[in-house]
């Protein structure tokens, strides 16, 4: 099969000239991706700078956006990309770049896997026996670890888009597995690290991290999902996310919809004074721009008070 | 310039278990990686980990397997180290969180696999080298163990003969630089991308033991190559052995089962190079396309769906072939070499202050081919062992800085190659020209004739090598260069394989001589031994310690 490959290419130190380098190579007709770009460095260009591991899988060091999709090379038939007899490589958003496809991983997922206390606080002396397990538990410990920190779901989330700072869906996924696996002796401590800004309740669930994942049983958000419940279960720490959601219960449940004002200032609490000053300009704006009519009033809606009664039968369970 | 009492060079399973126990003696420990350590070979292993854990099993059944399998060329009292210490090794793993399968009880569940006499391997479904790699690394974290992430080393520090440190490349950076360091552990890897059809990572260069073998250390069975039976024709990628394990049939094109015929009792549920063998004697014999069929559709799916799933799922991705509906064509590929840098039962190599461990280390648990599932046992335990008896080591030994002249000198490699032109010859064309000899003469069946040819065409290479000019892409991450490397280490890597090879005039366990197709006891119940005289590479022999198992027919 004859391809082109156009890879993205740029020098250390100069994101600024990054420009696309056109290869032609004659590959198997099954061929992965990465079959054809080592073909390209082993017989045309030795210099072609990108990673690449296992060739199988296993890895995760060769994520990388294939005409326009980010995806493991080494898992990616190339007969399934190629428009027109080409494919486009180029690094995956939103990634600092060393040089060509070989991008700066540490602050994008190294360092946000170490902030969130990453393993089990295991015993000194290893027990006479394993511990006794749940089949089903170990199977969803399996599936979260067949995870190979490949970074494609932070690329897809579009939170880290608009704060790198926050923890992402790969991370969190980590802090998953720990806070779930019945022989960590201090979940807790992990617990109360994704409590703290940029952990898992600033997750949207926009779900992109599901769709970009190459395994199709992570489902990074759920898992994210999962620690918030359980977090929930404990009974939040953070007071302002548990103000938040206390609030819009109660609301939902008083008036069959979300008030989105007392929302707002329950979230910061009705004593803050600094707080809610800080929050006045916003409020302002919002009043000036009609989106908080005034007098403020939440009324009920229609058929509120089923609603009401769908609560009390949950309550009563 | 950094220093640490005791550095790990390569962080898969048995470096990163090597530096989790130096840690723990209190000593100040690094560990550096060419690769990010999750990114190591390691992560492939996927049938699982033997520890003789269940009731009807032992320690004693487990070594006698383990020695069979080796064809009574492994160090007894290594095999007996690794059988006993198999059980605390996976205990602790689970500990640490790894998530090993269970049974309805709660208890682990176990694969028998090809060789073994009873159920011992303990598995994560079909990624359970991922999983215990990804469980070290939790705990390399927690500990807060510094590693040098994708840095090279280009040679050991030597001086009187003692090891002190290293000089490496750090690619990442683009600089060139030197630990200090009492001790330095080895846990490079294999030497898998010597040959062409390989289940190795590219990564896989034998760096480790081609810096040791330079540095004066003593390399031990090299000839003893395992070739994977179940691997994809024309790809390196894997068919896992879980999969004869769960009940698959080996056919040759036509459809018939033909493992029996090779060996009767065991048929499928043979050791590797028994398969191997078999498999390339059909390819030979019968069928032209270079193939046989794993047929695994008879297997219980419901297991299958929980235990192979990954497998199923690659399978799928790259072939488009459900395992369980279609028999999947197969041929033996190279897969792990039993040899490596000579060491004892603690690691300690022929010098002082160097230690191995895991695959480009050889205690001889091995012998002349591994039994599956050994792998990963052999990484722990004398990963543990190895850090260890670096860490007493490294207690007492001063340290030394890195004289600054070594450091000139390993740099010289580079400068000079991108100080030659840059012609038609490059690092690649090199590398692909042995594996090309070694896929060609030192196969699974191999022959004097065709070793020598190989040794040959080895030394024109060296000399290819000695004048290509590589071109200079920069400081960061220079792939060329690394591939300069790279190829260096694979033909000296090769050069060692193909002397002990010729040496061995018999046949045992992966080493099929069709030109002495007999086991030889009387003459060859040795070690070979390769190292460096000066410049040229000399060959010994040393005796194999027995302590159980006298030598008995090998019969499947």
């Amino acid at each position: 099969m004859h391809i082109t490959l156009n890879i993205m290419r740029q020098a250390a130190g100069a994101p600024a000239e990054a420009s696309f380098q056109s290869y032609s190579v004659d590959t198997a007709e099954d061929a992965t991706v990465m079959d054809a770009m080592l073909q390209v460095r082993d017989e045309q260009d030795g210099g072609l700078g990108f990673r690449a591991g296992c060739l199988r899988g296993f890895c995760g060091d060769c994520a990388y956006r294939i005409s326009g999709t980010g995806d493991l090379a080494c898992l990616t038939p190339i007969a399934k990309v190629a428009k027109e007899g080409a494919v486009n490589i180029e690094p995956v958003r939103h990634i600092g770049l060393l040089r060509d496809l070989v991008y700066d991983l540490d602050p994008f997922l190294w360092d946000k896997v170490k902030a969130v206390r990453p393993g089990l606080t295991a015993p000194d002396t290893p027990p006479a026996q394993e511990a006794l397990m749940e089949p089903a538990v170990v199977e969803d410990l399996q599936t979260v670890m067949s995870c190979v920190m490949c970074g494609l779901c932070d690329e897809g989330c579009t939170v880290i888009t608009v704060d790198s700072k926050f923890l992402g869906p790969a991370a969190l996924t980590k802090a998953y597995r720990t806070v779930k696996d019945p022989r960590n002796s201090a979940a807790g401590l992990e617990l109360d690290l994704m409590e703290k800004p940029h952990g898992v309740w600033d997750c949207t669930h926009c779900y992109e991290a599901n769709g970009h994942c190459p395994k199709k049983e992570i489902n990074p958000t759920y898992r994210i999902l999962a620690v918030r419940e359980m977090l929930m279960e404990r009974g939040i720490k953070n007071k302002a996310a548990a103000r938040y959601h206390e609030s819009f219960t109660s609301s939902v449940k008083r008036s069959g919809w979300v008030d989105e004002g007392h929302l707002a200032i329950s979230g910061i609490g009705w004593t803050n004074i600094w707080g809610l000053m800080k929050f006045l300009p916003t409020a302002l704006r919002a009043i000036r721009r009609g989106k908080a009519p005034l007098p403020y009033l939440h009324k009920k809606r229609p058929g509120a008070d089923r609603i009401k009664r769908i609560f009390e039968k949950v309550e009563r369970k | 310039m950094p220093e640490h009492d005791v550095l790990i060079v390569g962080g898969g399973i048995a470096g990163m278990r090597s530096a989790m126990e130096a840690h723990r003696q209190g000593l100040n420990t690094a560990l550096l990686s060419k690769t990010h350590p999750l990114r190591s070979h390691s992560c492939t292993a996927q049938a699982g980990i033997n520890a003789a854990l269940k009731p009807d099993d032992s320690a004693d059944s487990f070594a006698a397997d383990t020695v069979k399998a080796g064809d009574y060329l492994n160090e007894q009292p290594a095999v007996e180290i690794l059988c006993r210490e198999a059980s605390e090794a996976v205990l602790e793993m689970d500990a640490m969180g790894a998530p090993f399968s269970r049974q309805a009880d709660g208890r682990f569940d176990v694969r028998k696999l090809p060789g073994a006499s009873h159920a011992r391997a303990v598995f994560a479904g079909d990624i359970t080298g991922q999983t215990i790699l990804h469980t070290l690394y939790e705990q390399l974290l927690m500990a807060g163990i510094v590693t040098y992430d994708e840095a090279v080393i280009q040679a050991l520090a030597i001086t009187d003969g003692t090891c002190h440190g290293v000089i490496a490349y750090d690619l990442r950076e683009g600089r060139f630089f030197n630990i200090g360091a009492r001790a330095v552990v080895l846990a490079t890897g294999g030497l898998g991308r010597v040959y062409r059809r390989t289940t190795a990572s590219l990564s896989c260069t034998g760096d480790g033991i081609s810096l040791a073998y330079q540095a004066g250390a003593q390399l031990m069975d090299m000839e003893m190559v395992q070739f994977h039976p179940t691997v994809l024709p024309g790809k390196g990628v894997l068919v896992t052995e879980a999969v004869l394990a769960e009940g698959a049939v080996l056919r040759s094109a036509d459809g018939t089962a033909f493992m029996a015929r090779y060996a009767p009792a065991a048929a499928e549920m043979s050791p590797r190079d028994v398969t191997a063998r078999a498999i390339e004697l059909e390819i030979g014999a019968r069928n032209g396309d270079g193939s046989v069929l794993l047929d695994a559709t008879g297997i219980d799916p419901a297991r299958a769906s929980k235990g192979l799933k990954h497998t199923r799922e690659l399978l799928l991705a790259l072939q488009g072939l459900d395992l369980l509906k279609e028999p999947v064509p197969v041929r033996p590929a190279m897969h792990r070499q039993m040899g490596g840098i000579r060491t004892d039962l603690e690691g300690s190599t022929t010098l002082p202050g160097l230690y191995a461990a895991g695959e480009c280390a050889c205690a001889g648990v091995h012998g002349a081919n591994r039994l599956g599932g050994n792998t990963l046992t052999e990484a722990l335990v004398f990963g543990r062992r190895a850090g260890s008896a670096a860490a007493r080591y490294a207690a007492t030994a001063p340290a030394k800085p890195v004289p600054e002249a070594l450091a000139a000198d390993a740099q010289k490699l580079a400068t000079e190659s991108f100080d030659r032109t840059v012609g038609e010859d490059s690092p690649s064309a090199i590398r692909s020209d042995l594996q090309e000899t070694m896929e060609r003469h030192v196969g699974v069946h191999r022959d004097a004739a065709g070793l020598q040819n190989a040794q040959e065409n080895i030394q024109s290479l060296n000399e290819r090598l000695s004048r290509v000019g590589v071109p200079n892409t920069g400081a960061v991450f220079n792939t060329s260069l690394l591939g300069y490397y790279e190829a260096g280490h694979l033909l000296r890597c090769a050069e060692a394989v193909v002397l002990s090879a010729r040496e061995r005039t018999e046949s045992r366990g992966a080493h099929a001589r069709t030109d002495r197709p007999d086991r030889d006891d009387k003459r060859w119940l040795k070690h070979t031994l390769v190292s460096l005289d000066g410049e040229r590479p000399r060959a010994d022999t040393a005796d194999v310690t027995i302590t159980k198992w006298a030598p008995e027919p090998r019969v499947y």
